[in-house]
């Protein structure tokens, strides 16, 4: 009963995924959440002899944006204004262009987004200070 | 070694869960395959995490096997739902089998790539990696459960699970 080993996704928040973060890594799986600002539909320009359209989402947290290739997400519909949680691996593109090629989605209006991210920060403390003293 | 977490459901993230060590049962005889867990000193036996379903492989009659993702690691579950098959079962009543069978049955289809699910169970390993025995799931509804979780597992860590018993 052998399963894929499936990687988790580090919990990132959208400000902090920029070109210098320890996130920002080709392939990383990650959990993002944000505002969905826009929706469009771009050719997938990987397959030469179909025409494929791939649904981008875009979401956004504050100032920061990434889209979302939500191509593989078929059960879940899309409103903008709602806030959304993605599961996913990092595709960077020349330019540190980045998108996330989300494998997981869900809707999560209702969320707490101040609670999130302090609940975030306290979990990372708590991450951190567990593996510290477990290695001494 | 610290017994006074040995028949609790622990609340912990999936990255301490992980780390457990197998150790030997203390209740177990020879002819007893049983094994607990240990953590920081105390046996542990049984859990509950919480996160997202990212990956389901489900066997009709025989068992759901999906990954629970809490942003912290992925935890590997187990649902058997071979209850109306397996010898194990054989020697408990009819009724209550086809109960716990439905049950499982019932469990199993609410499991889903993306929902959010509350799983408890026993503390197993299976090639050396730790996973859960599914005793029973919930699927949670309240965007905020995940963070809620967190907290709780933040807190219990601090003033209970990691205090040394006396």
């Amino acid at each position: 009963m052998a399963i894929p080993s499936i990687k988790s996704g580090a919990l990132v928040t959208l400000p902090e995924l920029r070109p210098s973060s320890p996130f920002f890594n080709q392939g990383a799986s990650l959990r993002v959440t944000g505002n969905a600002v826009k929706l469009e539909v771009r050719p997938d320009r990987r397959l030469q002899e179909y025409t494929v359209e791939t649904a981008i989402a875009i979401i956004a947290d504050g100032n920061a944006i990434l889209p979302v290739d939500t191509q593989h997400l078929r059960d879940l519909s899309f409103r903008i204004g709602s806030i959304y949680q993605f599961i996913g691996e990092l595709l960077i593109q020349p330019g540190d262009k980045a998108m996330l090629q989300a494998r997981v989605g869900r809707n999560v209006d209702g969320i707490d987004l101040n609670l999130y991210h302090q609940s975030l920060q306290l979990l990372r403390q708590f991450q951190a200070d567990h593996i510290k003293s477990s290695s001494t | 070694m610290d017994q006074r977490f040995l028949n609790t459901h622990l609340k912990l993230l999936a990255f301490d869960l992980l780390s457990l060590k197998p150790t030997p049962s203390p209740s177990s005889s020879s002819s007893d395959s049983t094994i607990s867990f240990s953590r920081r000193g105390a046996l542990v036996s049984r859990a509950e995490t919480l996160g997202t379903v990212t990956s389901r492989d489900h066997k009709p009659s025989k068992f759901l096997k999906f990954t629970v993702d809490d942003g912290t690691g992925c935890v590997t579950c187990v649902l058997w739902l071979n209850h109306l098959t397996s010898p194990y079962y054989s020697r408990q009543s009819p009724p209550s089998v086809r109960l716990m069978a439905d049950r499982a049955a019932q469990f199993a289809s609410e499991v889903k790539i993306g929902a959010v699910a509350r799983v408890r169970g026993r503390i197993t390993g299976y090639r050396g990696a730790v996973q859960i025995t599914v005793s029973d799931v919930v699927i949670e509804k309240d965007p905020n459960s995940e963070i809620l979780h967190w907290l709780d597992c933040l807190r219990l860590a601090r003033n209970c699970y990691d205090v040394v018993g006396s």
